[in-house]
Parts: C-alpha cells; structure tokens; sequence
C-alpha cells in the first residue's frame, strides 16, 4: 500500500484508522484521535492576498499568520495522532531488503494533511534501541517543538514517548524528518510528507484538479546504513543496559553521545582513554557515503508506483527532496507549471520539462494531459537511474493515460518490441 | 595442467586476438561465470612477535637442547575471503585460505607455514556446510593466553595423530561439516575430519579418522560484555585410532563463557572447559603422541579483566590455568599458568606480555624434556581486517539476530 501515490485524503483520521487500530483500542483513553472541536477556522489564510495569479509581493509575507507561541484556544481544531518509531524491513526491489526505522511501520512515514491553522498534536513513542526525533520541516512551530536533538529538545530514547503540539502553518506541501544522526535516519526511512492544505489555493483555482501525488524522493547506501544500524543497535542495547546503573552512566558519559559541557570536558575525556569518533569507527565501516539505490516514495524502479492522468485532466505533482542529493526530475513529452517552491506559491508559475529538486525542499508542479501515452518521468542526474549500479532502475517513474487506447497508442504492443 | 602453461597462453592470445581468451583463466571452471558482481573481499591478518626467555634450558629426548631466549614469531597469520550473495539459488557462497606460521619456523632456516585454512564455505539462513580445512570441528572454548596454542593439552581435544613436532596440528584439520542452526543462537554441528598426520608422514594417511558432534549456544555477539552466559557448548568425538596404536578414543569435552561483571566499560568473566577422553589402553608413554592418545582428563580454567574506557577496549590481565591428568599412566600429571596482559596502542596494535609455568610430572616430563618450564615474553600484536567490496552484512550481527536474517 503507498499512501503517496493514492488520491487526496483529506484526513486526519487515516493514519489511525488505517494502522493502529489495534494500539487504539489498548489505548481505550485516547479513543479520540481527531479531537474535531467546533471549528473555528479562520476566515482567510495565508494565501487569501494570493488567490489568483500573479501574486502580489508582500515582504511581511513570512511572518507566522499565527503567533507560534500560542496554545489552542476553545473551539479550535486539534488533530491527534500516535505516531510510533519500529526497526522493520523495507523492501526496496525483490531481492533488496533493507533495515529501516519507520514511522508508523512505514517509508516513508504516513502524509499529514490537515487545514492551515488547525492544532497538531502528536504522541511520538520510540520502541527502538536507538534516539530519535521528528522535526518538522517548513512548519512555523514553536522552538521547543522544532525536534532538533540536544538543540530543542532531549531526543526521545527506547520507549519514551514525546508529545509534539504546534499549528499547522504555512500552507503548502512540507515534510517531516527525524534529526537525530540525520545522515543514517533518514536514509534508514524517517521521512515523510507533511500538507497543510489552503482554503484559497491560487494551484486549484488555477488548474482545476482531482488527482494529486506526492513523491518523495531519496535516497540509500545500502551498506553504510547495514553497518550503522548494527553499531547503533549495540550502542543502544548497552545504554538499555547500563539504564538504572549511575556508577556505570559515569563510566561511559561521553562515549554515549559526543556531548560534552566544556571544551575542557571533552579535553579531559580524552585523557582518560575516550577515543573520539573521528579517530574510531564505531561499526569499522570508514568511507564517505555512496547511495547505491534511488527512490520515490522508498521504491526503485521498476517498483515505483506510476502517475496517472487522462486527456484535459490536470494533476498536482509534490517533489519533495528527503535526501541529499539533489535531483532533477524530468517529465518526457510535455512541459509543466512548477507552482510552489518549500510550499509557498510562486509569484507566477513557471515552464519546466525538467525542475531541480533540491535536499530539504519540496516542489510541486502541475501536470497537464496534452499527449497522449505512457511517458517517462526520471531523474535526469543519470547516476540516480541505476540500482545497485545497473541501468535502468532508480529515481523513474511512468506518467500513464487512462485513455491512451482510445487515443491510439497500444503501449503494450511497443513494450512488447522494445524488450 | 593448463595453469602452469598460463603466462605463455595468456601472451600468445592476446597477440593472437587481442582479447583473453578462455585460456587466460587460471583454471578452468565446469560453468564458466559471467562477469557479474564483483565479490566481497575480507583481508584478515595477524600479527604476533616476542622476546622470549626460558629457563630451565630443557633437553628433548632426541638430545636437542631448547634455546633459552629466541624470537618467537609463530602463530602469526594472514587470511583472505572472498564471499558472494548467489542470486540464482539464495545464500551466499565464500572461499578462504590462509597460512600460519608455525612453531618450527622458529627453527633453523625457519620455513614453517602452515595453510590452515583452506575452505569453501556455503551458507543459507537455517545452515552452513563447510569442507576443506579450518578449525578444527572440536574447537569449543577460547582462552585469553597470548597465542591460541598456548596451553593447548589443557585447551584442546588433542589431535592422536600428531607426532609432537608441530602444536598446531591441534588446532586445525580437514573435515566436512555441517552447521544447522536455530535463530542463530543455537547450533548443532555434525562433522567428519581428517585429524592432521604426522606420525606416519611418508604413508598415505589422509583418510577420514576422527567423526563427532556438537551443541553450542551463542549470544549476539554484540553483546557479549553484557549477556550473563555469551556461550556454552558440549561434544563427543570419535577419534579413530588403528587398532595397532591402541584403538579408538572416545572424547567428550564441554565449556562455558561466564561473565562475572557483565560490564561494558569493566568486563570480568569466567572461561571454563573439560575433555575427558577414554584414550585407549596405554600404560607408559614411548613418545609425544602417547601423550595424545591415552586416557586423560583436561580442565582449563581463566580469569579474564578486560577494561575498555567509554565502551573501546584499553587493556587486559587474565590468568589462565590447566591440569592434565591420566587414567592409566603413573606420575603422569601436569599443570601450567599462564599470566597475559594486553594493552591496547591503538586500534588494534597491541604490547603483550605473558609469563607461563607449567610443571610435569615425571612420566609426562621424559617425552618433553624437563619438569618445569618458565617462559616470560614481551612483545607486540597487530590484528586488522578490511573488507572490500562491502556488500554482505554479518551473519551474526544484532540486526539479523533480532529481526530475521536478511542475506545482504
Ligand atoms: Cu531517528
């Protein structure tokens, strides 16, 4: 099942519903998991000025609609969710099976879609051997929320649970990600999609649509998140060990996390035999990181789920770089509107067959069906087109028309040739 | 033999069709591979090099008068593995050889090395099957003295076939076997060896003698600072002597890893084994392999402090101790210490030092030479591994051990 790919679920019950109906009922007390208050949702929005093209520059455009630092007021919408943190295996392609920390059982995550200005609150529960965080990225939070390990908050350790409360604001398509050891948690699946839908979107009032597909994009070193989980896994196991024991936490303070309160702390820690990180390897696995699979929505091809449009039809397209590479998706056959850069509408749509997607930021494009077919939709950073090395594979996609029969184009016939 | 004709072939093809041609292989293979992912390469080494001194200065019954310092350099070993994932029937299929060095390349010119390991290897989630040589099948319990033949009468099911000459041969032989496992933890192991010979060097003594099977558990071994018990295991042996050196030997042997303080930064444990052999009929002993091959009973038996500052291993004493007993034999007895320490320089280079006694009583002593021994040595150790080509995790890692086995 890929929630990414399926039409808008304009829900913020789904994730409940569709995986933790089980933990729900246990958690008979918290049965409520969309606390639907009378809805007081603002009359306008952070794209009221913006309703249609073009867009009228505002420099105060970037302040919070909402002050941050507020709390939820009487009558105003608070959606919960459960959000749980599980070592499992993720199957990338058959035969390519990887270790993963997933949210909800999931990679990517599960999408968050909910109405500017409604409260968020999220029951962030870990059953890992391991820390972790949700930082949610682009979204106006208040700082003790931003989910930034030892920065905004302690992270959250083996079955510790951390309440996350915030506005959803701004508008747009953004994402969440766990920022603890970003570089291995996220390769190792801690990512996913975060919409906070306008009641004013200049995208639809513009380009009429129904289907709309979220695509994050990523990417794995297969090997280097093999090793680390392990060496993490260890660490962990040790620190859930040593939990309860003072005298043992002392011993081993310092080689936990890499924190030290001074200079002068960490100086004297070497002195007495700690070997920093950087002179060890802690899972004897020493190499710069070289992502070997690429995908969208934690798949390869030819394992990708496709898009599919008819002829007249538009469809939304939201790009979001979960990565760290960037990479330059590139739609055959047609041009399309990029609309929206890290979830803000642009001044005016701009005209691209192919649009850059950079790590950390999201891009949505609209797709219209003006030619009939099945057409390729790819990175066109080719290194990116490959699994395991070998082309084709990767970051690729299908675009599909319902309707090319009818319009003439026997795909299956050309496959047949082709191959 | 196509290979030994190789360079010349390889040459007289390249010029000939400015390709290699099949010829330029380096054996022929039945099913000739495509080229197709490149192998994971495991480079392994060893080590190990110590000023010795000994006293008293012993006589072997041959006449040949132990020295009283030397350079001991044995023990110390290089390894190269290559394993690949095999797609087309699952599991992952690996090759390794490797030399050491021995105890007699001490000696003289010194060209002992000893190929002790040379095996194909084939592994898929529920077994492993195993032929060529390594370990021998009857290895149970690792003690922490300097080398691992060290006190190897006290450590080891002796190998009845070996003259004496080479303490090795305990320690690696030819076998067949096969591992079958439960959730990588518990393991039964059914094996067939050849027992290395050399009493009747010369004559064709390389059949299977010596069949047996074991049970061992292991805990991740990730975790073995902190698991209470990280492994046990019991086995018997049937060691096949001919009826004309005694007859067959029946060894039973069982041991165990007992961590005292389970403690990542201050680990203290217990290592414990006994092998019981009921030897065949000897009375006296007329040489070393006597000594091998008669009803004894071995108990070995360490004390091990390793501390590791912040969770990285530092330094480590140890005490390690045996006795050898017969059944059958008079004033045959025989014990030894050994004191080893280890500080580590850095990632694994190492200062050792280690004092070992060992006492014989008089039946055991005439075969090697003296009652008493004392040997103190001081010296590095260097063990590294490097693998290239990473693509295959660790069969026993903590992941594949608590979230089902996942083969790459
Ligand atoms: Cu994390």
């Amino acid at each position: 099942m890929n929630l990414y790919s399926n039409t808008i679920m304009n829900t913020a019950k789904f994730m409940n519903r569709r995986r933790f109906l089980g933990q729900a009922a246990a958690a008979a007390g918290t049965a409520a998991l969309c606390t639907q208050q009378a809805n007081a949702n603002p009359s306008s929005d952070s794209n009221a000025e913006n309703s249609s093209w073009p867009v009228r520059f505002q420099p105060d455009a970037t302040r919070p609609r909402w002050y941050p630092r507020d709390m939820p007021k009487a009558g105003e919408v608070v959606h919960e969710y459960k959000i749980e943190i599980d070592l499992i295996r993720h199957e990338i392609l058959p035969m390519v099976e990887t270790y993963a920390y997933a949210y909800n059982k999931m990679v990517p995550g599960p999408v968050f879609r909910v109405k500017e200005g409604d409260w968020i609150k999220v029951d962030f529960h870990n059953n890992t051997h391991d820390f972790h965080t949700i930082h949610w990225h682009g979204i106006e939070v208040p700082c003790e929320m931003d989910g930034v390990p030892l920065g905004t908050q302690y992270p959250v350790g083996y079955q510790q649970t951390f309440q996350y409360l915030f506005r959803a604001q701004p508008a747009g398509t953004h994402y969440y990600h766990c920022h603890n050891m970003t570089p291995l948690h996220v390769q190792a699946g801690m990512y996913g999609a975060f919409i906070v839908e306008s009641d004013n979107d200049p995208v639809k009032a513009m380009f009429p649509y129904e289907r709309e597909y979220t695509l994050a994009l990523s990417e794995i070193d297969t090997n280097y998140v093999r090793e680390q989980l392990n060496a993490m896994q260890q660490m962990g196991e040790v620190m859930d060990y040593m939990n309860g024991s003072p005298k043992l936490m002392e011993k081993m303070n310092g080689k936990m996390m890499g924190w030290f309160a001074s200079r002068e702390d960490f100086v004297q820690a070497v002195k007495n035999g700690y070997i920093p990180p950087y002179a060890q390897s802690m899972s004897g696995y020493v190499r710069p990181i070289q992502p070997n699979f690429f995908m969208i929505n934690g798949k390869s091809y030819p394992m990708t789920d496709h898009l599919h449009i008819r002829s007249g039809e538009n469809i939304r397209v939201r790009l979001i770089g979960a990565g760290m590479m960037p990479h330059f998706m590139h739609l055959h056959g047609h041009d399309f509107w990029h609309v929206c850069q890290d979830g803000a509408v642009l001044a005016s749509p701009i005209r691209h067959n192919t649009i850059p997607v950079y790590p950390g930021c999201t891009t949505d494009i609209v797709i219209q069906g003006t030619n009939p077919g099945c057409w390729h939709f790819h990175d066109h950073s080719d290194i990116s087109n490959m699994n395991n090395g070998v082309s084709p594979g990767g970051m690729m996609t299908m675009l599909m028309y319902d309707d090319a029969e009818q319009a003439g184009f026997h795909f299956k016939e050309i496959i047949a040739v082709n191959t | 033999m196509k290979n030994y004709q190789l360079p010349v072939l390889c040459m007289l093809s390249i010029l000939a069709t400015a390709a290699i041609t099949p010829n330029a292989r380096a054996q022929h293979t039945p099913i000739p591979a495509q080229p197709g992912i490149a192998p994971q390469i495991e480079l392994d080494g060893v080590g190990i090099g110590t000023i010795e001194l000994r006293t008293p200065r012993n006589t072997l019954t041959d006449g040949t008068k132990l020295s009283t310092g030397r350079i001991n350099f044995s023990d110390s070993a290089l390894l190269l593995g290559v394993s690949e994932r095999l797609y087309r029937q699952g599991g992952i299929g690996s090759f390794v050889l490797g030399a050491t060095t021995t105890d007699s390349s001490l000696n003289g010119t010194g060209t002992g090395l000893l190929l002790h390991q040379l095996y194909l290897n084939y592994s898929i989630p529920s077994l492993e099957a195993t032929l060529g040589r390594t370990d021998t099948a009857t290895r149970l319990i690792d003690f922490p003295t300097l080398r691992g033949d060290d006190l190897v009468e006290f450590t080891a099911p002796l190998d009845p076939f070996s003259s004496g000459g080479d303490i090795q041969e305990h320690r690696y032989s030819n076998q067949a076997a096969v591992t079958f496992n439960s959730k990588l933890r518990y393991f039964v192991n059914l094996h067939a060896q050849h027992l290395l010979n050399s009493v009747d060097a010369g004559s064709d003594q390389t059949g299977l003698n010596s069949y047996g099977i074991s049970f061992r558990y292991m805990s991740p071994p990730a975790l073995d600072d902190i698991t209470r018990i990280p492994e046990w295991g019991v086995g018997y042996e049937r060691q096949e002597i001919p009826a004309s050196h005694g007859g067959a030997n029946n060894v039973l042997y069982a041991g165990m890893v007992y961590n005292i303080n389970p403690d990542p930064v201050d680990r203290v444990d217990l290592r414990l084994q006994d092998v019981y052999s009921t030897g065949n009929n000897l009375a006296t002993f007329t040489s070393i392999t006597d000594t091998y091959r008669a009803a004894a009973n071995s108990i070995a038996l360490s004390l091990r402090w390793l501390h590791s500052p912040f969770g990285t291993p530092g330094f480590q004493v140890a005490l390690t101790g045996g006795y050898r007993s017969y059944q059958s034999v008079p004033r045959s007895d025989t014990f030894a210490l050994a004191l080893t320490g280890i500080k580590n320089l850095g990632q694994g280079f190492d200062l050792v030092a280690q004092y070992t006694f060992q006492y014989r009583a008089a039946a055991y002593a005439a075969p090697f030479g003296g009652s008493t021994d004392n040997s103190f040595q001081l010296g590095f150790l260097y063990n590294f591994t490097n693998t290239f080509n990473h693509h295959l995790g660790a069969r026993r890692s903590l992941l594949n051990l608590q979230h089902q086995y996942i083969p790459d």
